[in-house]
């Protein structure tokens, strides 16, 4: 069982690196992509001092600025999210062929043993396709998935590809991006 | 030296400065993103010495879910406040700091729990 677990950590950082490589390869790379990175991130920061400078001043001009702005920063990113996606797609149905090619290698293989009981909504997840009712067992979608939370986004961050604070709170606000582990 | 050099030179003082100045109380921080990544991998490294700590001892159930909330809150709390005296309102209010990679810290803590456990007790059938 142990070397299981172990097995599906080392899985999930395999895949986490060659995830991160190949969004290199089709996505980071490119001179679009890094150009538009650049110009979000920089207007962004601008907004956001903007905002916080001019906040809660009732001047129209300012107001206009603002929102001229915030239309600028909105169209650049939904820019960005067109060059990212259709490598994403690519990459998202590598990924899901897989994911059902591990699936079906540790199908109804208690992986690990939970040292608490899962709440009702979770044990779906926690205990899919194995027998049995001891639900502290584990199954693999589980830890892969717990994995992929911690390990992707960490070595997103490591290696500079995470969106910078700024631009993800901005582009939260205007344009709903995915969060990072389920690109 | 040529530029990437340098560059790869310049990103490793920096990353020592802020070793340095991590661990220095009262640090001044006029680079906000640089304090809030501090704070970002210090709840990761949190998360897996907990995990790897209720492993061990072991810890189990709903407390041991709840003590890492806890402690990790309590931790980051005493940093920002006590050690480092920062003034939250700064970086949104202590709500922004408390949120500041916790997920990926959770995630981090429950996969060094679950794989600790499991190696030392997931032989033994326990009663939860």
């Amino acid at each position: 069982m142990w070397s299981d677990s172990l097995l599906i950590v080392f899985i999930s950082i395999c895949t986490a690196f060659l995830g991160e490589g190949l969004t290199w390869i089709l996505v980071y790379r490119t001179e679009k992509y890094q150009k538009l990175k650049v110009e979000v991130e920089r207007q962004s920061k601008k907004l956001e001092k903007r905002k916080e400078a001019h906040g809660d001043s009732l001047d129209k001009q300012h107001k206009k600025k603002i929102e001229r702005e915030e239309e600028r920063l909105k169209n650049n990113n939904r820019d960005l999210s067109l060059v990212k996606m259709k490598s994403m797609f690519a990459i998202g149905f590598a990924f899901t062929a897989l994911l059902s090619m591990f699936n079906s290698i540790f199908d109804g293989r208690v992986v690990a043993k939970l040292p608490f009981y899962p709440i009702s909504w979770i044990q779906g997840l926690s205990h899919r396709n194995l027998t049995g009712d001891d639900y502290t067992d584990c199954s693999f979608i589980f830890l892969y998935i717990l994995c992929t939370m911690s390990i992707r986004q960490n070595i997103q961050k490591l290696l500079g590809f995470a969106p910078s604070r700024a631009a993800s709170k901005q582009g939260g606000a205007l344009f709903a991006a995915p969060p990072a582990q389920f690109k | 030296m040529s530029t990437k050099s340098k560059l790869v030179d310049n990103k490793g003082k920096d990353c020592e400065t802020v070793w340095r100045k991590a661990f220095k109380t009262n640090a001044e921080w006029p680079d906000k993103e640089e304090f809030l990544d501090v704070i970002y991998w210090m709840r990761q490294a949190i998360g897996i010495i907990l995990g790897l700590f209720w492993g061990l001892l072991p810890l189990k159930g709903f407390l041991g879910l709840l003590l890492f909330v806890v402690v990790n809150a309590a931790v980051i709390y005493f940093y920002v406040n006590n050690f480092q005296t920062i003034d939250e309102e700064e970086y949104g209010g202590m709500w922004e700091i408390t949120k500041e990679g916790f997920m990926t810290s959770f995630a981090g803590f429950l996969v060094t729990w679950i794989i600790v456990f499991t190696g030392l007790h997931g032989s033994n059938n326990n009663s939860l």
